[in-house]
């Protein structure tokens, strides 16, 4: 990877990626691998407070052991002299605590204003959190495809968030930054890595490094399952990896649209909607293209009661044919709910665009030739991506 | 000096448990004792409950995935439960509710608390609290996480969202009225001879709890029932869909509860104070200094909430002011450890199982309170905000600390309350598995954060399973220590040899009544001295007890 480190251009900066480089930061018995510019002065200040933290542990916890072997009580001995006030040495334990006090304030303040000064020229990824996936859309239109979040190297990457529903919170500990993400207005965080994750695009998992993305702020039943992985990609293989981004599946052609990006867009349905009749947070999608065409189950009860699905599909009804229905329930979830389902879909308009849809369809229609988690299992003919 | 005499107290017969007979003596009493004992009973009740509740997270975390036996929903009410009914239902009345009640008008030698009406409304008012909450866990439960953030709180769908808000409005009084009673009984009904700085330590700190329950608790009060609004009536206050601010609700919210930390650790300073003098058998050192760092305690607590909500999106500034202020909190609990540990200093210390947890306290506290200067640090804090090192911190000061002294003043009072000596070898056993499994179920759980475990996760990454596992058997040994603990405790009521009216040589006014305390207290006003001048004290062999020395000469010592 150091040769394409080498060649990577940095526009933004003007500078050569290696010149601007922040070590990492080991990992020790309290922190994790520090991997942003941030790390050193995050670590630092860390490492200051914990020593002074040792140090008053040690006396405290040291001498209260020492008195009470020392002056333990003689017989019944009821009454023991000892001084009953020092003004020098209150005086000493109050001046010393609050001098260190602000040496601590000190580095904390100055860390946490770079750590809320996004430089000028940084890139910009928007953000979009909710129940319960990130969403990272470039400035070229494209979203992430996999929902991982791809950094090129070397530069300030600002992400500007927004919540659809509830409070989340983004956290990369590899980077030492933490924001909450706030319904009803924008919120920033900037970092910048200067150490490609080595084997982002090796076919073996394993074989990829990456570092954490958390959810760090309380959001209900999937908080611990929001996450992504950060990838930092030399300048070259970014740019390339965005070109591909906004396309990845205008080159599947016929079946392969379903076979291959249906279970990859699936894993953003897969936290709410189960392929095996499980109940989850929404309803399962096995035999949902029955009910959906006049099958089996069709008298299944929507929008609280009022409407089945074979009063509201079908010609002449309010959706032509099942595939209207599955597409407007993806793009209004809260048009018509399923009984005894609550209205907790965000909607995916400007997510998913046309050729997604299809491939939703096209693996509900199939649902046979997918396991319970969605992986294709129908064989030939798919084409090895 | 002890001018009346103290053997004419020591000798009636009667007691307060013997006084009246029968159920409705018990529910109806306004004997400050009583009251005392059933907000014990209760508390503990509430304890074991939400003790369950964290054995059933930590069992939970010993494997990172999904397990078949509780899922996410259930998880999510498990933590919420354990954390509201730790905090609310348990620490912030414990201390003052139990021990406050019993101990405060005996240490003031009076016959009650200033009103005494009021004192059984506020247990009554506990007693509806909870049994809302257990209602609203019947009703659907509750997942919201015990800070009610919005606006998840007023969207998820579990519908006992407003009968607990509802419980915690109403417990909010019951902390108010305690708070109210305790300022005017201290005010009001302090003996003659008894000046500020004669009163003991732990009227400093109840004193200083009560001016913040008074003056912090109706912020949240309105706040919850803002919350309620919102969530029935769909009225916009928090909720930006509907023009709100969540972050406000923030701010509401840790106006309060930031204070409200202080109502769990400060009555639990006061009793540490009366346990490290009395068994060190030695004048409390810098008596001021302690005193006045409770006040100070109080007065800064009100100024730091902010630093609950550094990543929240607050102003930048606010942040950096909210860091700094945050620091000078750090210096009166300092003081506080200095002089603890200036007493122990040329004393008599008897490690008997009450010092063994003040030991155990000043260990913890000093923890918590450290590992409270990286989280005031802005850019650090950044990094450990909402991990496991917080929760770690916490439970070093809210349990650690508070619980901890409030179990070392049990066992320091026990023999006052029910006349009764508990077994000190059980009792050190207890105390020992205690501090060890805490240790390593908390301890642990710095590493977890500080290596960026979020948390309430039902589900984590595979690399933290280790420091899950050692954390969830230190749990285990923890509630084995307080399964012993609970198990001596209830075999000296029974089979406890009688205790002497002062097992431990305290020198303050309730250690001159009889153990247990006859129903007036005390037959005629006793008047007092310095409560920590113990050289006329001495130790009765017949009674296997400390007496107080009728013709001692006083000694020169005053503060």
């Amino acid at each position: 990877m150091i040769h394409l480190l080498l060649q990577a251009p940095s526009e933004s900066t003007g500078q050569n990626a290696l010149m601007t480089s922040a070590p990492v930061t080991p990992a020790d018995f309290w922190l994790p691998e520090g991997a942003s510019t941030f790390a050193p002065q995050v670590d630092f200040a860390f490492q200051f407070v914990a020593w002074i933290s040792y140090f008053f542990f040690v006396l405290v916890v040291g001498l209260m052991i020492f008195f009470a072997i020392k002056y333990r009580q003689k017989g019944r001995e009821a009454y023991a002299r000892g001084p009953s006030h020092h003004t020098m040495l209150e005086l000493g334990w109050t001046i010393i605590p609050t001098i260190l006090c602000v040496f601590m304030f000190w580095f904390g303040f100055r860390g946490f204003i770079d750590l809320r000064t996004p430089p000028q020229n940084s890139y910009q990824i928007d953000l979009t959190a909710q129940k319960w996936a990130f969403n990272f859309r470039y400035p070229t239109g494209a979203a992430s495809a996999d929902q991982n979040l791809y950094i090129p190297v070397g530069r300030p990457v600002k992400l500007v968030m927004r919540s659809e529903d509830v409070l989340h919170a983004a956290f990369i500990p590899a980077f030492r930054v933490k924001h909450d993400i706030v319904p009803g207005r924008y919120s920033t965080l900037w970092f910048q890595s200067d150490h490609v994750t080595e084997g982002w695009n090796d076919s073996d998992p394993l074989k990829q490094k990456f570092h954490h993305f958390f959810c760090a702020e309380y959001c209900g039943k999937g908080h611990s399952g929001m996450y992504a992985k950060i990838f930092v990609l030399p300048q070259a293989d970014f740019d390339l990896w965005l070109e591909k981004q906004g396309r990845w599946m205008d080159d599947l052609k016929g079946d392969e649209l379903w076979q291959v990006a249906g279970p990859k867009l699936f894993g953003r349905c897969a936290s709410c909607h189960s392929l095996n009749g499980s109940a989850g947070t929404g309803p399962s999608w096995e035999g949902l293209w029955a009910r959906a065409s006049g099958g089996a189950g069709s008298d299944g009860k929507l929008d609280n009661g009022r409407e089945t699905y074979s009063s509201l599909i079908g010609p002449g009804k309010k959706f032509e044919n099942p595939e209207s229905y599955v597409r407007n329930s993806i793009l209004n979830p809260g048009d018509h709910i399923v009984v005894p389902y609550g209205n907790v879909m965000p909607t995916f308009r400007g997510q998913l665009n046309d050729l997604a849809i299809d491939a939703i369809i096209g693996m509900m229609k199939n649902l046979d030739k997918f396991d319970a988690k969605g992986k294709y299992i129908g064989g030939a003919p798919i084409a090895a991506k | 000096m002890t001018t009346s005499s103290p053997t004419a107290n020591a000798q009636s017969t009667d007691n307060y448990l013997t006084f009246t007979r029968g159920i409705k003596s018990w529910m109806f009493t306004l004997d400050h004792k009583r009251i005392g004992v059933m907000y014990l009973v209760s508390v503990l009740a509430s304890f074991f409950v939400g003790g369950l509740f964290a054995l059933i997270v930590r069992t939970k975390l010993l494997t990172p995935g999904e397990v078949s036996w509780i899922d996410a929903d259930q998880y999510n009410q498990a933590f919420t439960l354990h954390g509201a009914i730790m905090v609310f239902l348990v620490i912030i009345p414990s201390i003052p509710g139990a021990l406050g009640n019993f101990v405060l008008p005996i240490m003031l030698g009076a016959k009650d608390v200033a009103f005494p009406r009021l004192n059984l409304f506020s247990y009554y008012l506990w007693v509806t609290g909870a049994f809302l909450s257990v209602y609203a866990l019947l009703a659907g439960g509750f997942d919201t996480g015990w800070t009610f953030y919005t606006p998840y709180s007023t969207t998820t769908e579990t519908a006992g969202v407003i009968p607990v808000v509802m419980g915690v409005f109403v417990l909010g009084f019951s902390s108010i009225f305690t708070g109210l009673n305790f300022v005017v009984t201290i005010h009001k009904l302090r003996p003659p001879g008894m000046t500020w700085f004669r009163m003991p330590l732990l009227l400093w700190a109840l004193y200083a709890t009560a001016l913040i329950q008074v003056l912090a608790t109706p912020v949240l009060g309105i706040t919850l029932l803002l919350l309620i609004i919102e969530r029935a009536f769909g009225i916009g206050i928090f909720d930006p869909d509907m023009g709100g601010d969540p972050v406000l609700f923030q701010h509401f919210f840790w106006f309060y509860s930031h204070p409200a930390v202080y109502i769990m650790i400060l009555p639990g300073m006061g009793i540490i104070s009366e346990i490290i003098a009395v068994h060190s058998h030695r004048q409390i050192f810098g008596y001021k200094y302690v005193a006045f760092s409770s006040i100070a305690i109080a007065i800064f607590s009100f100024l730091v909430w902010g630093h609950h909500m550094f990543t929240s999106g607050q102003s930048e500034l606010m942040n950096v002011v909210f860091s700094f202020i945050t620091f000078s909190v750090a210096i009166p609990s300092a003081i506080k450890v200095f002089n603890w540990l200036a007493t122990l200093y040329k004393g008599a210390i008897v490690l008997n199982t009450a010092m063994l947890y003040g030991l155990a306290f000043m260990f913890l506290f000093t923890i918590g309170g450290l590992t409270g200067l990286p989280l005031g640090t802005l850019n650090v804090d950044i990094h450990l905000h909402d991990t496991y090192f917080v929760v770690a911190h916490f439970h070093y000061v809210m349990m650690g600390s508070a619980l901890i002294a409030m179990v070392g003043g049990i066992h320091h009072w026990w023999p006052k309350m029910f006349g009764v000596m508990f077994s000190e070898f059980w009792g050190r056993i207890g105390c020992t598995l205690v501090f060890v499994g805490f240790n390593v179920t908390f301890f642990t759980q710095f590493m977890l954060g500080s290596q960026g475990m979020p948390r309430r996760y039902y589900m984590y990454q595979p690399e933290f399973q280790t420091y899950h596992v050692i954390s969830t058997m230190g749990a285990y040994v923890m509630a084995l220590g307080f399964f012993v603990t609970a198990a001596y405790l209830l075999h000296s009521l029974f089979f406890g040899k009688k205790a002497p009216a002062n097992p431990w040589g305290g020198r303050s006014l309730e250690w001159q009544c009889t153990s247990p305390p006859p129903h007036d207290n005390f037959s005629t006003t006793p008047s007092v001295g310095n409560p920590y001048d113990f050289s006329d004290v001495r130790w009765n062999e017949a009674e296997q007890g400390y007496e107080i020395d009728p013709n001692a000469v006083p000694s020169k010592d005053t503060h």
